[in-house]
């Protein structure tokens, strides 16, 4: 691979980048080849000792995702940068895909249930004012009909409840949400050394 | 022995070089390929990573063959980030050298 065939297949592969940073990139290996030919080396040896431009920008491209990714907080861009880990090997596979899975599982769960419960709350209202008008319709144990005031309280309790734990449960997605991110950063720096180790 | 130092490594290597003198890209590849096998071209999203954290700044400067060179610059966060890497490695270092010279084992 000549200068031209090596920047060319690099600029290729960071397609996903913005213009700017993708310039910034390239400009390195530019420089790179330039003084690398300067000292009298020819275009073959500088590429072979670069390594697989492909290899290389993919690397930028995990590492631009993940960036992204802590900086515009979405669902989009949070599966995004684990896929792109992923993408990296096997390894990630089951060290990043399968906890986060599980994560997101917890997630929906726990969202789950604070959501049923503000529901809930909502429904034992309606049922309690609903009650004189059609009793055939509603069925709630017998307590809270014939203490109706007893029985709002409990369903704004209810609701109440529902609602902080919703909140509870957001918080808990943002900081699981900032977790994954590092911990995706923390596995792309172990992946590297790993690739270096195992060419000696 | 722990992860936090096998990531490490490649970190110290160019923080260190850093630490004597500023250096362009090129010459820092060159200085550690030289003693390190590795792929040239991974040390440059390794120093771009650096750079997004705050261990080094860049500059443009002339020189006489040609453009001019992007040269990285250490800042007082990396320099703190050297030494705790170096701590890390000298103990892990000195704790290898005693299993090796079998001091510390249990016949």
């Amino acid at each position: 691979m000549n200068r031209e065939e090596f920047l060319k297949k690099l600029s290729e592969g960071l397609n996903k980048l913005p213009d700017k940073e993708k310039k910034d990139i390239i400009y390195d290996y530019e420089e790179h080849f330039d003084i690398a030919l300067q000292e009298g080396k020819n275009q073959e040896e500088v590429s072979v000792s670069l390594g697989d431009p492909n290899v290389i920008a993919r690397e930028f491209s995990v590492s631009y995702i993940i960036n992204r990714a802590e900086e515009n907080r979405s669902t989009g861009n949070i599966f995004r940068a684990v896929f792109a880990t992923v993408s990296l090997g096997f390894f990630n596979l089951i060290f990043v895909l399968g906890p986060f899975i599980g994560l997101i599982g917890v997630l929906i769960g726990l969202f789950a249930a604070s959501a049923a419960l503000t529901i809930s709350g909502v429904l034992l209202l309606v049922a309690i004012l609903l009650y004189p008008i059609l009793p055939w319709f509603v069925s709630v144990p017998h307590i809270m009909i014939s203490q109706p005031i007893g029985g709002v309280f409990l369903s704004i309790g209810i609701f109440s409840l529902g609602l902080l734990f919703l909140i509870g449960v957001s918080y808990l997605a943002i900081g699981t949400y900032k977790i994954t991110i590092k911990y995706l950063k923390f596995n792309i720096r172990i992946i590297t050394d790993r690739r270096v180790k195992n060419e000696h | 022995m722990n992860i936090q130092f096998k990531k490490g490594i490649l970190e110290l290597c160019v923080l260190s070089i850093l630490d004597v003198r500023d250096c362009y890209g090129y010459e820092l590849v060159n200085e550690i390929s030289k003693n390190i096998a590795i792929s040239e071209g991974t040390i440059y999203p390794l120093l771009r990573r650096l750079k997004e954290d705050g261990l080094f700044t860049t500059y443009l400067q002339e020189s006489q063959e040609g453009p001019p060179r992007k040269y990285y610059k250490l800042t007082e966060e990396g320099k703190s980030m050297k030494r705790e890497l170096l701590d890390e490695w000298n103990s892990f270092v000195e704790g290898v050298n005693h299993i090796l010279k079998g001091d510390e084992i249990d016949e």
